[in-house]
This record gives C-alpha cells, structure tokens and sequence, in this order.
C-alpha cells in the first residue's frame, strides 16, 4: 500500500530554483555595498555587509537540505553530478558575494575618483550577467515539467549562451579595470592597490561562476 | 456441520474482498487523486464502478486459475491418493488459504510492509497443498508460469510506461504548440482505452447474437465502443482547455486530468478483474465441491457466475468502508506525478494487467504500477524516483511466500482437526 508513495523521492528542482533566490537576495546587494566603498561610507558598508553574510547563511542552509535530500539511490531525470556540480556553483555566487564584503569591510579603502566609472561599468556587466543565471535557475522547474524537451530548452540555451558572452565582457572590463589600477600604483600604495585589484577579481567571480553554472545547465540539456 | 465450512469460506472470502478494496484499490487510484485529476470522492465512485465491473466481466480467467490451476485436481478426487476425504480436504484447504492470507495481510499492513493480496494467496494455497498431498501436488509448471509473470509483468509495465511517455514526449511536449498537440491526440487517447475495454467483453455480448463471433466484429465492436468514447470525450475536452495565452504546460496537464480520469477507470477495471481471484478464487473451489455435498471435486463444471459478483461486491464495501481513507493519505503524498505521467503510468499498468488477466495470471497490480512509473521515469518524466523501493518489493516476495504458505499450513491442520475429529 504504502509502495507508491515510496517510489517517489522528493523533486530537487523546486528546491534548486529557491536557493537561486536565496543567492539573488544576496547578490542584489553588490551595487549597495560597492556603492557604499566608493562614497567611503564605512557604517553603510557595515550594514550591507552583515546583511549580505546572513543570507549568504540562509543560502547555505537551503543548499544543505538539497544535498541532504539526494542519496545516491534515487534516480533522477538529469545527471546527479551535474546537478550538484550547479548546486556548488550557484552558491559559489553568494560566496564570492561574501568575500567581497569581507574585503569592502576589512579596510577603509580610497577608491580614486578616475578609476569609479570602470569599477561601476564592471558591477553593472556583474548584475546582468548575475540576472541572465537567476532567470535561468528559474526556470529549471519549466524544464523537468516540459520533461527537458520542447521550445523550453533553446529559451534556456540561448539565455545559457546570452550569460557565456556576459561573463567574456565583464572578465574584459576586469582586465581593463587592473591595468588601469596598476597605471595608479604610486599614488595608491601597494596595499591599497591590492585591495582594489582583489576587489574587481571577486566581483568578476560573481559573473564567472554564473556562467559556469549556465554550462552545467548546458550539459544538463545535451544528454537530456 | 460440513456446511459451516462453506460459510466460513464465504465470510473470509469477503473479508479478502474488504481487504482488497481497502488496500489495494488506493495503489490504482492514488496517482490519480494525488495528480489532482480526480478528487477523493470522484475516485471512489470510479473504483467502484469499475472494479465491480472488471471483477465480473473480466474476473473468470484468473478465478478460474487460483480455483483449479495451483493444486493437481486429480490429488483430491475420489480417486486419487486421499480418497472420499478427498473433496473435503480441498474445501477445508482452500478455506485455510483464505483465512491465511487474510490474516497475513492484516500482519503486514500493521508491520508497514509492502504487500500483495496475489502473492498471499497463491503462496497459501501452495502452503496447505503441500502439506497435504506433498510437494508432487502441486502444479509447478503453473506456479512456474505465475512466478515468471510476477517478474515480467512489472518489466511488461515499465517498458509500456516507457514508451507511453516517451510518446506523450515526442508528440505533446516538444511541440511548439502543446495544447494544440494534446487536443489533437486527446480523442485518440480516449479511444485506444474505449477499444482495449470493450474487447474485454465485447466477445460475450456478441455471443448471445451470433453464437460463434468472427473476430473481425469483435474487433469492429470493440472499435466502434472506443469510437464512442472518443466523441463523448471531445465536447469535455475542450471545455478544459480556455484560452490559449501564457504558459502552455498547466493547460496541457488539465487536459491530461481529463484523460487520466479515463485511465483511472481503466486500471479500476483491470485490477477488479485480476485481483477478484485472490478472494473468490478459493470459494469458488468450496462452491463447487460443496454443491456436491463435500464427495466430489467437479473440475469440468464452470464456476457460478454470482461468486464473481460477490467478490465485486466485497472489494466494492471495503473501498468504500476504508479504502477512501487509504486513498486519501496516498493522494496526500504523491503530489509529484502530473496527469501527463499518471496517463501514462496507468495506461501502461491497466494494458498490463488485463493481459495478464486474459492469460489466466495472478499479477500484482501494484508491483505492474510501480514498474510504469520507473518506466516513465526513465524516459525523463519524474523529478525523482526512489529505487531503493524495487529492493523493498523483492524483499517482500521472499517474505509473503513462505509466511503466507506456513499460516495456511497452520490454519489447515487445525481445520481438519475440527472438522474431521
């Protein structure tokens, strides 16, 4: 009586798409927090940053009860590998969110007034790219109802494909943004600089592992 | 005093009865009710129906099996190596066997384990058999051909349920306009399940028009039936569809809610047919051989018809009694399975079953329905499925035989001593 009921293991899909959100709360809060370092408004920044850390908690919390929910027995419509492989890397999203903070908090660093512009064009690349995965992990729900198959899947790969060409851009706006702190190296002070140049690495983090996600969808797909 | 043995099987055939529509029932029509295309009530009229239907229209090929197909019938005639006691034996085993099952089947629902009425049954008849007229009683070519279905039928199911979604895939899902596709095929759909039940009993009512029915016309007969189904169908449908703006999916499942209230009748009706034996197969042994006064085992006589309806009518009180509540708590916890899945998984397990049922095989409903949902999802249907499950089914088997063939053993030796002391 009992064994049908059984059968069924519970669906890691809705899940996955929830803790999406939890990390989209928490990466909402990049411009905030950049915001905040470059007007040197440290109790802003301190506000953000203990924000950011408990729902980057909360996104930990969900990834851990989708782990737990995932024995090696139970038979899903996807590569288990490939699902906790997204798993990681959309929460390695909120992660690099997180060391941001740390790094933002950690010293009242100077941002030179000629270095902003770059800094805001690479956090905007970061938001879009970081808004390209969230409507993706979306609608990873869409796909296990349509069964991955139908017009669904080239939405999907063609987002997946959208997110590959932001994450390029942004790395390129990185890139520019170092040489361009490195141009300032006397005025900064090597610590200085070092905080900025690991600052642009972690906000390219963001993007990056966005789009590494977006590749596990990809294969998610092909062998669908 | 011979015939308190005939009521006392006629009580625990009903019992069996109660138990199967209690039990049993909620695994056929759970996904339905949990999928949302039925509501509790809705299923349990359904069942109703549709298992009374199966059991009496369809019911007699495997009655006919667990009635004379298990034990060797020359074993308990006259003539064989029991003598005039016989005919006796045979009644008072086969009641034994229903009492056992019976009662095993109580242990087991309170000991949470997955259980089968079928396997119950034929592991106690086997049980008493041997104990009475040893292990050379026993038809073991039969049993061999019922063991070898409990392997295949869930295999049968999941390879049906396998491409059944595989088709639903191809044709709904990956359709550009999904709704438009499904509305296409619906009619189709409805008709194919028309057709597959009217063959059931199309033949017979032929019968009593043309005594010998080319099977050609039953075959037109049966399509026509299916014909009708489809067109009744139509208008139904398309009230369920409304407008076509936003995302297709619901819409196509709300569809499939339609279809599936087919297919839940459908499994309805093939489980009462295969699964009627497992109570009324050993009373219709009593029947028989107490109509002759407890001296003769008659083999060559058909069995009544109305210990069918009984048998129905039994599974039919205990579905209502307590079945709904079974249903009920399934319902609540299988919210995983869409209508466009449960189409498929209850197609394929009632296609199934009622070939098992026409080869004169005792299945296991539940094990077939299990087998259909791995089925379909392995084509991709089902966000996740538990195998650990197919473990747990196999562990049972191995259980139900031996413990449902010793309780019989039990009961049996303390039957005979009251009754032939």
């Amino acid at each position: 009586m009992r064994t049908i009921f059984e059968l069924f293991g519970k669906s890691p899909f809705e899940p996955l798409a929830k803790h999406g959100q939890a990390v989209d709360d928490v990466v909402r809060e990049v411009r905030p927090l950049l915001e905040a370092l470059l007007a040197q408004n440290w109790t802003e920044a301190k506000a953000v940053s203990d924000r950011i850390s408990r729902m980057e908690h909360r996104a930990d919390q969900l990834k851990a009860e989708i782990r737990d929910n995932l024995p090696r027995s139970l038979f899903l419509p996807v590569d288990r590998g490939d699902l906790l492989r997204l798993l990681k890397e959309q929460d390695a999203m909120a992660d690099a969110v997180e060391d941001l903070a740390v790094l933002i908090t950690m010293r009242e660093t100077r941002v030179p007034d000629a270095l902003k512009p770059r800094i805001r064009e690479l956090v905007a690349e970061v938001m879009d790219a970081a808004k390209t995965w969230m409507t993706i992990s979306e609608l990873l729900p869409h796909l296990q109802e349509a069964a991955f198959t139908g017009p669904e899947v080239k939405k999907v790969l063609d987002l997946v494909h959208t997110l590959g060409e932001q994450e390029w851009r942004s790395d390129q706006l990185g890139a520019q943004l170092g040489r361009e702190t490195v141009l300032l190296e006397e005025e900064l002070g090597a610590v200085s600089l070092t905080f900025i140049m690991r600052i642009g690495q972690k906000l390219s983090d963001v993007a990056n592992h966005a789009e590494t996600s977006g590749d596990m969808v990809r294969l998610m797909l092909a062998k669908g | 005093m011979e015939h308190a043995i005939l009521v006392i099987a006629i009580l625990a055939a009903l019992y069996m009865a109660g138990n199967i529509g209690a039990n049993d029932v909620a695994n056929a029509m759970g996904t339905s009710v949990g999928s949302g295309a039925l509501t509790l009530r809705q299923a349990v009229v359904v069942a109703g129906i549709f298992e009374f239907a199966g059991a009496f229209l369809f019911g007699s090929h495997v009655t006919e099996t667990v009635r004379k197909g298990i034990l060797d019938p020359a074993m308990f005639a006259v003539t064989g190596p029991l003598g005039h006691q016989g005919p006796l034996l045979l009644a008072l085993g086969m009641t034994s066997a229903l009492l056992a099952a019976a009662l095993w089947l109580q242990v087991s629902t309170r000991m949470g384990l997955p259980v089968s009425t079928t396997h119950s049954i034929v592991g106690a008849v086997i049980g008493f058999g041997v104990l009475v007229v040893g292990v050379g009683g026993v038809e073991w070519s039969q049993i061999g051909r019922i063991v070898a279905s409990w392997f295949v039928s869930p295999l049968m199911g999941g390879a049906l349920g396998f491409l059944g979604f595989l088709g639903i895939r191809a044709v709904v899902l990956k359709n550009e306009d999904p709704v438009g596709a499904t509305v296409r095929i619906a009619p189709y759909l409805v008709m194919a399940v028309g057709t597959i039940l009217s063959l059931t009993f199309t033949q017979k009512v032929l019968h009593n028009v043309v005594s010998h029915p080319h099977p050609v016309w039953v075959a037109l007969a049966s399509l026509g039936c299916g014909g009708l189904a489809a067109l009744v169908a139509r208008p139904v449908i398309s009230r369920v569809v409304g407008v076509n703006v936003g995302d297709p999916y619901p819409r196509v499942e709300r569809i499939f809610g339609v279809l599936q209230i087919v297919t839940a009748a459908f499994v309805a009706f093939a489980h009462g047919a295969n699964d009627v034996a497992n109570s009324v197969g050993p009373l219709a042994a009593v029947v028989g051989i107490a109509r002759t006064g407890f001296t003769m085992t008659p083999d060559g006589v058909p069995m009544a018809r109305w210990i069918l309806a009984l048998g129905g009518f039994g599974i039919v009180v205990g579905l209502a009694l307590w079945g709904y509540r079974v249903i009920a708590t399934v319902g609540r916890h299988i919210t995983e399975i869409t209508p466009t899945r449960g189409f498929a998984a209850e197609f394929a397990t009632a296609c199934t079953v009622l070939l098992a049922s026409r080869l004169g095989l005792p299945v296991s409903t539940t094990h077939v329905l299990v087998g259909a949902v791995i089925g379909v999802g392995i084509a991709h249907g089902l966000a996740a499925l538990n195998l650990r499950t197919i473990f747990r089914i196999m562990g049972s088997w191995i259980a139900t035989l031996p413990a449902a063939a010793a309780l019989s053993a039990v009961i049996f030796v303390v039957l005979r001593s009251l009754f032939l002391a």
